[in-house]
């Protein structure tokens, strides 16, 4: 059995008296695409957060590829190939979207401190900065400031810029969160594609369960901060648990 | 051809500065020179301010530096001014990288006043040991000797070694500006989060940044120190720190040259003023009111929106 | 020895008492506009020249001139407030720090060219001048006013905060201005009230400083603010708990500093807020962001 992707070991967060994470354990393997869902409250964001850097644990342990991240901050485990776009549209506004996804690629390729290089002469950045766009599609929209955007089209900025990056492992937090069936469909395609692709292996907090259950590998139910059902989409479908805690929640 | 205007358009600045070297009376070289060194101070503070969005209130503290380990430097070891000028920088880097190191963990507010703390602490440390820096006498006697065989003693040969330096300072931010460096901390500005989740450690560029606008505001005191053959305390001063952040709001914060044309507008502008009435705080005060309620861009800002407006239909406001 | 420590201490309380008087309208607007008022120090400035002008036109009534030397410089807050502070609150922080110091700049010329640049003696106030012997020294009575002062106004603050409908408004508005919002409160009248009554105390911490300070200068602001900056900061921003801690520990720490190391006393206030900021961020109870 090869290294895990990822490995978490009983880890543990309270706000004050409110359990978000109770001695989560699991292991995430590459190649397959993994959702989480749970309803509102579950911990899925809190979990995001541990797991990225953004907030601190409580008790347990996380490794990647076998090397210990439990309280690494952020930017080192995004150099080790960890990475997660979110819910809520977090770009660099006043940039163009070129420049959205130019600091990204800059920085996984060593460049970006570099104080004295004209940017221009970075060609083959810029030819990493053109695939990346390509990729979603935004390449007419290189010049346009990303705050000027239109809603779609910064989400689809939102999940390149976390792409650009190259990561083994990538969250998606809600990546469809707002779109439109087409914009849906076309995002899904690349995830698809980019998982066979073999690189990057995604992890996606969701609630539209079509997604959910015609996407993913395997299907992960957080409930009050705990597993309580972890395997395939039928396994999940038909658990008697999942029934209940979704009853007056989206309808499986 | 657009591209190559801004390019012109320094080669014409640099031409006209030449003329004034070569052809004005005392008084306008040495308002000349002080709008550079004021450029100086600004040019390199904005990299902290405009491009990485810091707000600090202690880059007189840097500036202070330059000027008295510029001036200890001539007093006690050597009157050779490009050492004196080394020493009083590589001062001011210490000190920015000291004070820096505790500074960026903080932001906004607290960033502000932190960095305002730590400036008024060498601020009362510059006051109160008298017998090393003159105290509220400031050091006086700072000559000029020859700077690599050429002499500077008079005004109007200074003026070239202050253009030399401002010439190179705007040379350097522009390289720095258009670098990757220099995108990244854009990218921090808007998202730090964001920033660090490209991989970027937040805090060792803002570290950078603050370390680099440091050492030029320690380039300006050391020049001024010679400018002025002496130094002055007030020079670290929280309120000195202001003048930067002015004239890089007059100019325009996210504008290149917007720290150069507000340090114009501010040296000539206190100059006239001073001479008609006693009041300049006034009329800054009330120019300041004017930018910020209506004109944020700044001069600079306005006219490059002006031109961007001109030439992309759509609108390619804002550059980084 | 024994009174030289008695006095060194009551001498920083009273220091401590008066620069509460100037902090505590700074940390009110800190904490419920979020802005950090550099005009703040020019308001007391201002309350300082006007109870002086009041002494000097209509006789020695010192009562009568607290009373309304701080009425005319809080309408000067509410001209700034309603005109200019309002419109910049969705900007960035330099943009609103500028905006005040831009005022400082203005006000400090404006007390320039009405009452001169030089400094002004300021007149005793009939019963509170001289002094009282404490264990064998004279201490100012004035120092003594000050200290009973100080915690007069906090005991006040703390009753308009907690017990009366104003306050709580005040205090929701502090915590969560949207929901404040969403109930009926007209927050935009309620910031302006609020800046208008921390100039109000600015400007009665100047009137206050009158005899206390000996001398009135147009720079007196400047220096006043530094110290009331660190307090509110060292405090916690926007607590006033902690403004007053804080300005009894920073005038005890003053004191003693500039009597045992007198070289450094500017020097110690910094390294307090420095090492405060560094070791708790927050300030003593401020909260956590």
């Amino acid at each position: 059995m090869s290294t895990p992707l990822l490995q978490v070991d009983h880890l543990s967060k309270a706000f004050g008296k409110v359990v978000t994470a109770n001695n989560l354990s699991f292991e995430i393997h590459a190649g397959q695409i993994t959702s989480i869902i749970g309803p509102n409250g579950a911990g899925k964001s809190t979990l995001i957060n541990m797991l990225s850097g953004s907030v601190s644990v409580d008790e347990g342990r996380v490794f990647l590829k076998g090397k210990e991240i439990t309280h690494l901050p952020t930017h080192r485990r995004v150099r080790l190939g960890l990475c997660r776009s979110f819910q809520v549209v977090n770009v660099f506004p006043a940039l163009t979207v070129y420049e959205n996804i130019q600091i990204p690629v800059l920085s996984q390729a060593g460049k970006a401190h570099h104080f004295f290089r004209s940017l221009s002469r970075e060609v083959k950045a810029e030819e990493r900065v053109m695939e990346e766009l390509e990729r979603v599609n935004l390449v007419k929209q290189a010049h346009t400031l990303a705050g000027k955007l239109s809603h779609g089209d910064q989400r689809l900025l939102e999940v390149a810029i976390a792409l650009a990056v190259r990561p083994f492992l990538l969250f998606l937090d809600e990546p469809t969160a707002g779109m439109n069936p087409v914009e849906r469909a076309e995002i899904l395609e690349n995830i698809r594609r980019l998982s066979a692709g073999g690189r990057t292996t995604f992890v996606i907090v969701e609630h539209d369960m079509d997604i959910v259950f015609s996407l993913s590998d395997r299907v992960m139910v957080l409930y009050r901060g705990e597993i309580i059902c972890d395997g395939s989409p039928d396994h999940v479908k038909s658990d008697e648990k999942v029934r209940e805690c979704y009853l007056g929640e989206e309808v499986v | 051809m657009g591209r190559y205007v801004p390019y012109l358009l320094f080669g014409l600045v640099g031409l006209v500065l030449l003329g004034i070297g070569l052809f004005s009376g005392r008084f306008v070289l040495y308002l000349t020179m002080r709008v550079m060194l004021l450029s100086i101070f600004a040019l390199g503070y904005n990299l902290l301010l405009g491009r990485t969005g810091l707000l600090s209130f202690g880059h007189a503290a840097f500036f202070a530096c330059g000027s008295y380990g510029m001036s200890l430097c001539f007093l006690h070891v050597t009157p050779n001014p490009l050492v004196g000028v080394f020493a009083g920088v590589c001062l001011a880097v210490l000190a920015a990288l000291i004070i820096g190191f505790f500074c960026v963990r903080h932001t906004e507010i607290y960033f502000a006043m932190l960095t305002l703390a730590f400036g008024m602490m060498v601020f009362s440390l510059v006051w109160n040991l008298r017998s090393i820096t003159g105290g509220d006498d400031g050091l006086v006697g700072i000559g000029r000797a020859p700077c690599l065989g050429f002499p500077i003693a008079r005004d109007s040969q200074f003026y070239f070694m202050v253009l030399v330096f401002f010439a190179l300072t705007v040379w350097v931010i522009h390289r720095i500006r258009s670098s990757a460096f220099g995108l990244v901390l854009a990218g921090i500005r808007e998202n730090p989060q964001r920033a660090s989740f490209a991989g970027v450690s937040v805090r060792l560029y803002r570290l950078a940044a603050f370390v680099i606008s440091g050492a030029f505001a320690g380039l300006a005191g050391s020049l001024a120190a010679m400018l002025e053959s002496n130094t002055n305390p007030f020079s670290a001063h929280w309120t000195h720190s202001a003048e930067p952040v002015l004239v890089s709001l007059i100019g325009g914060l996210q504008t290149f040259s917007g720290p150069i044309v507000g340090s114009l507008i501010f040296v000539v502008l206190r100059e006239i003023i001073e001479r008609f009435a006693t009041n300049w705080m006034l009329w800054f005060g009330i120019l300041l009111l004017v930018i910020i309620m209506g004109f944020r861009g700044g001069a600079m800002g306005r006219i490059e929106a002006f031109f961007a407006r001109k030439a992309t239909p759509r609108g390619e406001e804002g550059r980084p | 020895m024994l009174e030289s420590l008695v006095h060194v201490c009551l001498t920083g309380l009273a220091q401590g008492m008066f620069v509460w008087l100037v902090a505590c309208g700074l940390t009110l607007i800190f904490g419920v506009l979020r802005v950090l008022n550099f005009a703040h120090g020019a308001f007391y400035m201002l309350g300082a020249y006007f109870c002086f002008s009041f002494l000097s036109w209509f006789g020695d009534n010192f009562w009568l001139g607290l009373i309304i030397g701080p009425l005319c410089v809080c309408a000067i807050g509410f001209l700034m407030e309603r005109f200019f502070l309002r419109y910049v609150y969705h900007l960035d922080l330099p943009y609103q720090l500028l905006l005040t110091f831009a005022f400082v700049l203005i006000f400090d010329d404006l007390v320039k060219m009405a009452w001169g640049a030089g400094s002004l003696g300021s007149p005793k106030v009939p019963g509170l001048s001289g002094s009282v012997p404490i264990l064998g020294r004279n201490f100012p009575t004035y120092s003594l006013f000050i200290m009973g002062a100080g915690p007069l106004v906090a005991l006040a603050l703390w009753a308009a905060l907690e017990k009366t409908w104003a306050g709580r408004i005040i205090r929701a508005a502090s915590s969560d201005r949207e929901m404040a919002s969403a109930i009926g409160v007209r927050v935009p009248a309620l910031y302006t009230g609020v800046f208008v009554f921390g100039t109000w105390l600015g400007a009665l911490g100047g009137g206050l400083a009158v005899p206390y300070v000996g001398l009135l200068t147009p720079g007196m602001g400047e220096s006043i603010i530094i110290e009331a900056f660190v307090v509110v900061v060292i405090g916690g921003l926007g607590s006033l708990k902690g403004a007053f801690l804080g300005s009894l520990v920073l005038g005890l720490l003053s004191s003693f500093g500039t009597r045992f190391i007198p070289a450094f006393d500017m020097f110690l206030t910094f390294i307090l807020m420095a090492v405060v900021l560094l070791w708790r961020p927050e300030g003593f109870f401020g909260e956590a962001s």
